[in-house]
């Protein structure tokens, strides 16, 4: 079986979906996808690396006409299998979450009990007594052909309305709008009759203001679903709604599979297909980062919510650091300089004026403000403090000082991870001032434009290194102590060493003297700095392969061990 | 869109005139000035003969949004009622008036208060709106019909 995902024979291993994913997309225009597939590939891998690395993910882009080639392979494949036109194969997929899987067994098992489900089929009515006469699996093949059909107002009589149907001089009005003049009518296979300004009016909002593609009939407690044939011909000459109608089915479809994930930046319509990321025990071996096929920059994770890359840490890890700082970081800076906990209840106090005998409003335990010791030892020596030794103010200090700790551990890690966010911001705009330096050299020395380019690449490397190192500390803050941390923070040493002295050289003013001096020591550095960021990025890789991290606190995924 | 909302409200009008479910009435409110405000109905719900609803005419607050009937009526007793699926602000949590679950546009006023007068007495206990008669519904029956009783008495039309 083939595949036109690009998915390497190893990956296949962690495709845990034994399920016909791979079938479904093994269209007949499989190559044609592969070969636009490998453009991307060639494109966003910035360099001439042809292998993998280690921490690197297999994944590929997808457009939406790819999407859309995909799901119209699964949609012709039920429809030849059910014998059902292709819209109503398409909202059997739909109503199954595209889980083809389970359609076919359920399908096979009882047509008409899926088909009515799914609003394809109306329900077998109640006064029929022998309700194994009804409608079975030939009415779904007779569902389509009576969807389209376009009633003319002159033939007036409803099919529900058995014993009463009105007389046919009088012109049938939509019970919507009850615009006597509308002559146009549509109605489902349930033949619920209404106009088709209101037809219109009614996807148009559902579509475009509740963004749902899985449309129902109008008509009060009727569950028959809409083609997209009815669709598109209800919505006539709005072509807006209707490609955003299809760009709502492709989002359903991507939302169903688990090795699709569609680009979370603004108006990007492209997917990535990552089957390597597709389960949640995978996320603590390997971080997903992808590139949309839209544009190089579009870098997210697969795995998690972060529109950007946390290379070296794994997704739970990434996300509770990221939660952490969000909660604490402005408020714990604010409450470690101004506030001190009491020392019976940890309440934390700020001290806002008055004396230095407390009363801690929670627990009512006096204590002074100096020495935090119990307020009863100090007897009448208000107002100082002169008890520094006694026992239990030590012991009330050390308290204090141990959660101190704990929230200075945090700050550390928060400042360097702050600081090189900062600094990775920053460096975007090193980029303007470099193009100037670039042009600058080109003029001052017998440089050619392709020799000083190594002054951006070391721009776009500090950038990039930076970003590894920013979360490296997010790792240091939760990794076990030990020697496996040792070797991490040796690492993180070093790369940063080597980050800050390329930093530093490509802030150095320019000297024609010794401008071929500096292109050596920068491009040399940049080679310096690349190579420890792949040693970085490769021993955590490995790292999580092997099982080797281990961590000071619970990590989703990492449970077991 | 504001034309179909409003010639839909002026035939809802015109149906419920020529016949509307006993005991019960709905009217568009009057502007300070005097004219009709479609978008906005008061309408009454009585409570069903054999049940502690009994009795009570129970007032309710229709306000149509101007994609109606695209989208459903919003439905607010007032005062709040004791029900488990009101809420604190008397908006009513039924599955018929809520958009993304069963609002179909050709749902008609008539069939919504129908709808609200069967939730009086048949709550939908999955779908809590308030924790009062919430709990005691689960927990005291006795108290809950008491309670009920109490309402209804309190909503007895002058």
């Amino acid at each position: 079986m083939s595949s036109d995902y690009e998915i390497s024979d190893d990956e296949n291993e962690y495709y845990e979906y034994d399920d016909d994913d791979e079938e479904m997309v093994d269209a007949e225009d499989g190559s044609a996808s592969e070969i636009e597939v490998d453009g991307f590939g060639n494109d966003f891998k910035v360099g001439v690396r042809q292998e993998r690395k280690i921490y690197e993910v297999d994944y590929s882009p997808l457009s939406q006409p790819e999407v859309e080639r995909i799901m119209q392979a699964d949609v012709d494949h039920i429809s030849s299998i059910f014998g059902v036109e292709p819209p109503i194969a398409a909202i059997l997929l739909r109503h199954m979450n595209w889980n083809k899987e389970k359609l076919i067994e359920k399908y096979m098992d009882n047509a008409s009990a899926v088909a009515v489900a799914a609003g394809v089929e109306l329900p077998p009515r109640e006064l029929t007594p022998p309700p194994t006469k009804s409608t079975s699996s030939r009415g779904s093949t007779a569902g389509p052909l009576r969807t389209l059909r376009r009633l003319s107002a002159d033939k007036g009589s409803s099919s529900k309305g058995k014993r009463v149907s009105p007389p046919a001089e009088e012109p049938f009005v939509c019970p919507i709008c009850f615009d006597d003049s509308q002559t146009d009518f549509l109605s489902l296979l349930c033949d619920h009759k209404f106009c088709a300004g209101c037809w219109k009016e009614y996807i148009t909002s559902k579509v475009r203001t509740e963004a749902e593609c899985m449309i129902t009939c109008m008509g009060e407690g009727c569950n028959i679903a809409a083609p997209d044939p009815f669709v598109e011909k209800a919505l006539a000459d709005d072509r807006e709604t209707w490609s955003r109608y299809q760009e709502l089915l492709v989002r359903q479809f991507v939302s169903c599979i688990p090795h699709l994930k569609f680009c979370p930046y603004p108006s990007c319509t492209y997917t990535v297909s990552c089957p390597a990321a597709a389960t949640k025990s995978s996320l603590a071996q390997i971080v997903p980062i992808v590139t949309c096929g839209a544009s190089g920059s579009h870098v997210f994770c697969f795995g998690c919510p972060i529109d950007a890359d946390h290379r070296p840490v794994v997704c739970a890890v990434a996300r509770m650091w990221l939660q952490k700082c969000e909660d604490d970081s402005e408020t714990a800076n604010w409450i470690k300089s101004n506030t001190k906990e009491c020392s019976k209840c940890q309440s934390t106090i700020e001290k806002n004026g008055g004396c230095n005998h407390m009363t801690c409003k929670k627990c009512k335990y006096e204590f002074c403000w100096v020495c935090m010791g119990p307020w009863s030892e100090h007897g009448t020596s208000w107002y100082s403090c002169n008890r520094y030794d006694e026992k239990a103010s030590i012991e009330a200090r050390d308290a204090q000082t141990r959660s101190r700790a704990s929230l200075e551990r945090y700050l550390h890690y928060y400042n360097r991870w702050a600081n090189h966010e900062q600094s990775a911001k920053l460096s975007m705009e090193l980029y303007a001032k470099t193009e100037k330096k670039m042009e600058e050299m080109q003029i001052t020395s017998e440089l050619t434009w392709i020799q000083v380019q190594f002054m951006k690449k070391a721009v776009d490397v500090v950038h990039r290194c930076r970003m590894t190192l920013k979360w490296t500390y997010a790792m240091a803050y939760y990794l076990a102590p030990g020697n496996q941390k040792e070797l991490f923070e040796d690492n993180q040493r070093d790369l940063e060493r080597a980050v800050e002295e390329l930093s530093e050289l490509i802030e150095a003013p320019i000297d024609p003297e010794t401008i071929m001096t500096l292109r050596q020591k920068v491009t040399d550095k940049t080679v310096y700095v690349q190579k420890r960021n792949e040693i970085m990025l490769e021993d955590t890789a490995k790292g999580y392969l092997e099982g080797r991290w281990q961590w000071n606190t619970t990590v989703e995924g990492f449970e077991t061990e | 869109m504001s034309g179909i909302c409003r010639a839909r409200l002026a035939e809802e009008r015109k149906q419920w005139r020529k016949d509307h479910p006993f005991g019960f009435y709905a009217k568009p409110t009057k502007a300070p000035d005097g004219s009709m405000n479609l978008l906005e109905w008061e309408v009454g719900i009585p409570g069903k003969a054999g049940t502690p609803w009994e009795g009570g005419v129970y007032k309710l607050m229709m306000i149509f949004p101007e994609d109606y009937p695209s989208k459903p009526p919003k439905c607010k007793f007032t005062p709040p009622l004791f029900h488990p699926n009101v809420y604190p602000s008397g908006t009513v949590c039924l599955s018929i008036l809520d958009e993304e679950k069963s609002w179909k546009p050709a749902i008609t006023i008539k069939q919504v208060l129908l709808g609200i007068q069967d939730l009086l007495n048949d709550p939908n206990i999955n779908d809590p709106a308030q924790s009062d008669a919430y709990t005691m519904f689960k927990n005291d029956k006795v108290a809950y019909e008491r309670r009920i009783r109490q309402q209804a008495r309190e909503n007895i039309p002058k």
